[in-house]
């Protein structure tokens, strides 16, 4: 077992048989994380994304019920309607695909009440996702003194290692509670594609996807004491840079973190 | 011998794209067409190379190929319910390859319906690798894994049965499925 390379004590002075106090925690994560349950990377990510159809067709649930409480005038259509809803086999939800050309098409309101729904199964999960990575006595995790930019360290490592396998590639920030977090390849988009000619519409249509992670972040963040009023994250595309091999997906991911501190 | 030893690896995905490239250059064979068929009789997917030795020329889902894919289509359905009749009970008798005077036909049919056909010449008797690797590592990775493209390709009833227009336009699987095969189209 490796030792991480921040403690200050000389590993030579320990007795070898006997774990030092580095080694422990270390050696409990690893026990920790050999008895968690393993899923399919695949499986889960497929579910992550379905997030969006499914936001989608619950908001037309919706539309379509409270058009219907409106209609309500007489009893012969009432009960019609309540007929009419009964069956056995209760029909299919359109396809994702066609959700999510429904949200790409629906109007502005929709799709911001679709996007804060996102964002809000983002948040619920980024708040328990802290209350995980806290209980698996992570050795490199001290939460006691943790200021804004460990924090965020946090989300970039931890977080997003659980989540998608992978660390954000980088992290900028001014010190003043503005941080830039970039994955140039983050994962739950990498399969995504259209037609060759319609890039714009492709960047456009796999936008609402970079929500739940915005959530994610704004839980992660609410969880550790960070209110999410004074919380702003935005995620946008930017380029990828030259060095970086190239993907099926032409654009990185940019997450704008800003924190009101008093 | 040597083939099946570079395919084995291939399995467990450790070989990368680019050896299996080289492989291919090595035996210098030649594929002439590829063609996805789904469970509605649909022709999803055409690829016709015209001028052997370049690899962009020809068509890609082209109106023209239509009668062809029928044809070919009818042609492996058939010969399909002939084998399942001349096996045994309880042993799948699945069509690998059709020899014909000019060329070769290589199917790989999925249990979710799916036919990936490829024609050629004969310079290799078997594909079953290469067309298995279109299925699960090009066709899963940018159709099925993709929430923006159809995974079924009829999208009401009027499209099955041999009666649907739709097919993949999907950019990363044309590229990729392009680069994989652009080897095997040398003379």
């Amino acid at each position: 077992m490796e030792k991480p390379s921040a403690t200050g004590g000389n590993p030579s002075s320990a007795p070898k048989q006997e774990l030092t106090e580095q080694q422990k925690p270390q050696h409990q994560l690893q026990i920790f994380q050999n008895s968690l349950p393993k899923v399919s990377q695949i499986v889960y990510m497929m579910l992550l994304n379905e997030v969006v159809p499914l936001s989608v067709a619950v908001e037309e649930k919706r539309d379509d019920f409270s058009s219907k409480l409106e209609e309500e005038s007489d009893e012969v259509t009432q009960t019609e309607e309540q007929l009419q809803r009964l069956h056995i086999n209760p029909p299919l939800d359109s396809p994702s695909h066609q959700l999510c050309r429904n949200l790409y098409e629906a109007d502005e309101e929709k799709h911001n009440r679709v996007l804060d729904r996102l964002r809000s199964i983002g948040f619920q999960i980024g708040n328990k996702v802290t209350q995980l990575l806290v209980f698996s006595n992570n050795p490199n995790l001290q939460f006691k003194d943790m200021d804004l930019l460990s924090v965020m360290k946090f989300i970039c490592r931890d977080v997003w290692k659980q989540m998608f396998n992978k660390q954000v590639d980088n992290l900028k920030t001014n010190h003043r509670g503005i941080f830039y977090l970039f994955d140039y390849e983050y994962p739950p988009i990498q399969s995504f594609g259209l037609d060759s000619e319609s890039s714009e519409k492709e960047l456009q249509m796999v936008k609402p996807f970079l929500e739940v992670a915005v959530g994610v972040i704004k839980g992660v963040l609410a969880s550790l004491g960070y209110n999410s009023e004074d919380v702003i994250c935005l995620a946008s595309y930017v380029d990828r840079p030259e060095e970086k091999p190239k993907t099926s997906f032409g654009k990185g991911v940019s997450f704008h973190v800003q924190v009101t501190v008093q | 011998m040597f083939l099946l030893v570079n395919f084995a690896s291939l399995e467990n995905t450790k070989c990368t794209f680019d050896e299996i490239s080289r492989t291919k250059i090595s035996l210098l064979m030649a594929i002439y067409s590829f063609w996805i068929f789904d469970k509605h009789c649909n022709c999803i997917f055409d690829r016709e190379w015209t001028l052997l030795s370049n690899s962009s020329s020809g068509t890609i889902n082209s109106k023209q190929n239509e009668e062809t894919a029928k044809l070919l289509y009818g042609m492996i359905y058939s010969l399909r319910s002939v084998t399942q009749k001349l096996s045994k009970e309880g042993t799948n008798n699945e069509v690998r390859s059709i020899s014909i005077g000019k060329f070769r036909i290589h199917t790989y049919c999925t249990a979710s319906g799916l036919w990936f056909v490829l024609l050629s010449d004969y310079k290799q008797a078997s594909y079953s690798h290469v067309l298995q690797y279109i299925h699960s590592h090009i066709y899963v990775k940018y159709v099925t894994r993709n929430l923006l493209s159809p995974y079924d390709f009829a999208e009401n009833k009027n499209e099955t049965r041999g009666q649907g227009f739709r097919k993949i336009n999907n950019r990363n699987f044309i590229s990729t499925l392009e680069s994989f095969l652009a080897p095997m189209i040398l003379q």
